[in-house]
């Protein structure tokens, strides 16, 4: 396994606080720093295809992953992004071929994970102590594997953005003119949901199955109130995740604060979402 | 009619088309559509010519959208539809004008970034190439709104958005132009000079376009070709000849029988401007 050991290092130097000299800490603001910009930049496209309920209902999922996972002798790390993945393309192809709409397809996929995670979790305590470690998240505790696997993720990640931006876009505006105009719409709402899903199950690790979904549409929301174009939205809500991130890491180890990290990450982009009101209520004052 | 049987070369059910392919763009071979127990297309056999306006005419409810949609594939039916292949033997490539537009107009997003978004590969967040602005600004001024390349695209009222769709449609280099109700959502002056873009736009590139309408005074003025629809065909063919009298009774009902419609007045000397929107 490559030795992450340098680039911790280079954390550590490049912030020169005495809380970030722990080695968990520096693995925590590498693993924020890999994370953050992957739920930015999909949070747009969540809030523009309006797929955050999608997005609630895959990281329900990670429950009934664990379970699956104890259930299969398979670890965590490999039953939950699967399971989640399942999920999410489930959900596309029932959605593609019913008559039902998406958010009551979505729906009964919720309730059919959330169901199944507490039916197997019920069946063996030990199991609900490891459920709650996720209900809350912890990046405090990432490891290295965990490190190496996000890294690999955020180029899978990073190919997909600049491949299919664009047609993401397209199809966020209309899907039927989208397919008459040539862009496979099937093929990317696939591709999509499984990254989307593979990106709301890393982030459960850190930020817990309660607040993935504000990681994602918070800092994009915030941007949509900012952007006045496609690629501005797209930096601002990166800038506002990464610097929520950071912020959040480093307010929650100070001494006198010590809060969760995770909650303090979305609290600082829900700030930041109130400040971006005061640019659009400008706009309105000057438009009058 | 013989619902099986085209009226143009007489071919049958399950005949590959026999129309020229010169002359011929687009064939309906028996094409029905059944929506959970409703017949909205009843065998449709009909033609589309190469080049030219061909404007789908018929009442609410007649299934003009329905027959668009099994011509862009969107909608399961029985029967066939046939795009011809071009002169040179490609595949015809389409450009598509909806009728409404859903979409979320809060969304940030320019008019050049909503062209850009169909015509590069490399995301809009690294910038849009010299290139392809250029080739957006270009179709842009084609359509007549040049002017509009640095504003938001959910603030473009219905008729600039409008020709922001056009110009997208064109960014497809289209042998088919399809457009869905052009005069609906636009008042009748811009509807009128909408279609006289496409007119001047038509002569210039050779394009064929085929319009879906309930405006019998838009249908009058600009097709070259008319199919009257009504659940089936009605009548199809030269637009003077084809909305008769008798054929809209048929189609739009008893009140319509009388009505004398655009150009169409001329002909029989009367000096009726016309019933105009159906």
């Amino acid at each position: 396994m490559p030795d992450l050991s340098p680039i911790l290092a280079v954390i550590g130097a490049l912030i020169p606080l005495e809380c970030m000299q722990a080695g968990f800490m520096q693995r925590a603001m590498l693993g924020l720093l890999l994370l953050a910009p992957m739920t930015a930049a999909m949070g747009v496209q969540v809030i523009n295809l309006r797929m955050a309920f999608f997005s609630d209902a895959i990281s329900h999922s990670a429950f009934a992953g664990i379970a699956l996972g104890a259930l299969f002798s398979v670890h965590p790390h490999w039953s939950m992004p699967l399971l989640g993945v399942a999920v999410g393309i489930g959900i596309v192809a029932i959605g593609r071929h019913s008559m039902l709409s998406s958010d009551t397809v979505i729906g009964v996929f919720f309730a059919a994970v959330t169901a199944g995670g507490i039916a197997l979790v019920s069946r063996d305590p030990s199991l609900a102590r490891d459920t709650q470690i996720f209900l809350y998240g912890d990046i405090l505790t990432i490891a290295d594997v965990d490190l190496l696997q996000l890294g690999g993720l955020l180029l899978l990640f990073s190919a997909f953005q600049i491949l299919a931006f664009n047609r993401i876009l397209y199809i966020c505006i209309n899907p039927d003119l989208a397919e008459v105009h040539r862009v496979k719409v099937w093929a990317y709402q696939y591709v999509f949901a499984a990254l989307l899903a593979l990106v709301v199950i890393f982030s459960v690790w850190a930020m817990g199955v309660l607040l993935v979904t504000a990681m994602l549409i918070v800092p994009a929301a915030t941007a949509r109130n900012l952007a006045r174009s496609s690629g501005t939205m797209f930096w601002w809500a990166v800038g506002i995740s990464v610097s929520s991130a950071v912020g959040g890491l480093l307010l929650s180890a100070h001494q006198s604060i010590r809060t969760a990290t995770g909650a303090t990450i979305i609290l600082i982009s829900f700030t930041w979402f109130l400040v971006s009101f005061v640019p659009v209520a400008l706009r309105k004052e000057k438009a009058r | 009619m013989e619902p099986a049987e085209c009226t143009d070369c007489g071919q049958k059910r399950g005949d590959l088309c026999r129309h020229d392919p010169k002359t011929t763009a687009i064939c309906f071979d028996d094409v029905s559509v059944n929506f959970g127990g409703v017949q909205v297309l009843d065998s449709v056999t009909a033609r589309i010519p190469r080049g030219g306006c061909t404007c789908i005419v018929g009442p609410n409810g007649a299934g003009k959208t329905t027959l668009l949609m099994t011509l862009l594939g969107k909608i399961s039916h029985s029967g066939a539809v046939r795009i011809g292949s071009t002169p040179d033997g490609r595949a015809a490539r389409v450009g598509y004008v909806p009728q409404r537009l859903a979409f979320d107009r809060g969304m940030p997003l320019t008019v050049m970034e909503f062209l850009a978004m169909g015509s590069q590969r490399r995301p809009l967040w690294l910038g849009i190439s010299s290139d392809i602005r250029e080739r957006a600004t270009r179709l842009l001024e084609m359509v007549g709104a040049g002017a509009l390349a640095r504003r938001r695209v959910g603030a473009l009222s219905g008729g600039e958005l409008q020709r922001v769709l056009l110009a997208l449609a064109f960014q497809q280099d289209p042998d088919l132009l399809i457009l869905d109700e052009p005069a609906a959502g636009v008042d009748f002056r811009g509807g009128q000079i909408f279609c006289e873009l496409l007119e001047n736009l038509r002569a210039e590139h050779g394009f064929t376009q085929v319009m879906v309408t309930h405006d019998l005074g838009l249908a009058a003025s600009h097709a070259t070709y008319a199919i009257l629809l009504n659940g089936r065909v009605i009548a199809e063919g030269n637009p003077t000849v084809t909305l008769n009298p008798e054929n809209l009774t048929r189609a739009f009902g008893t009140h319509m029988g009388g009505a004398v419609i655009g150009p169409l007045s001329h002909s029989c000397g009367c000096e009726g401007t016309g019933a105009g929107n159906a």
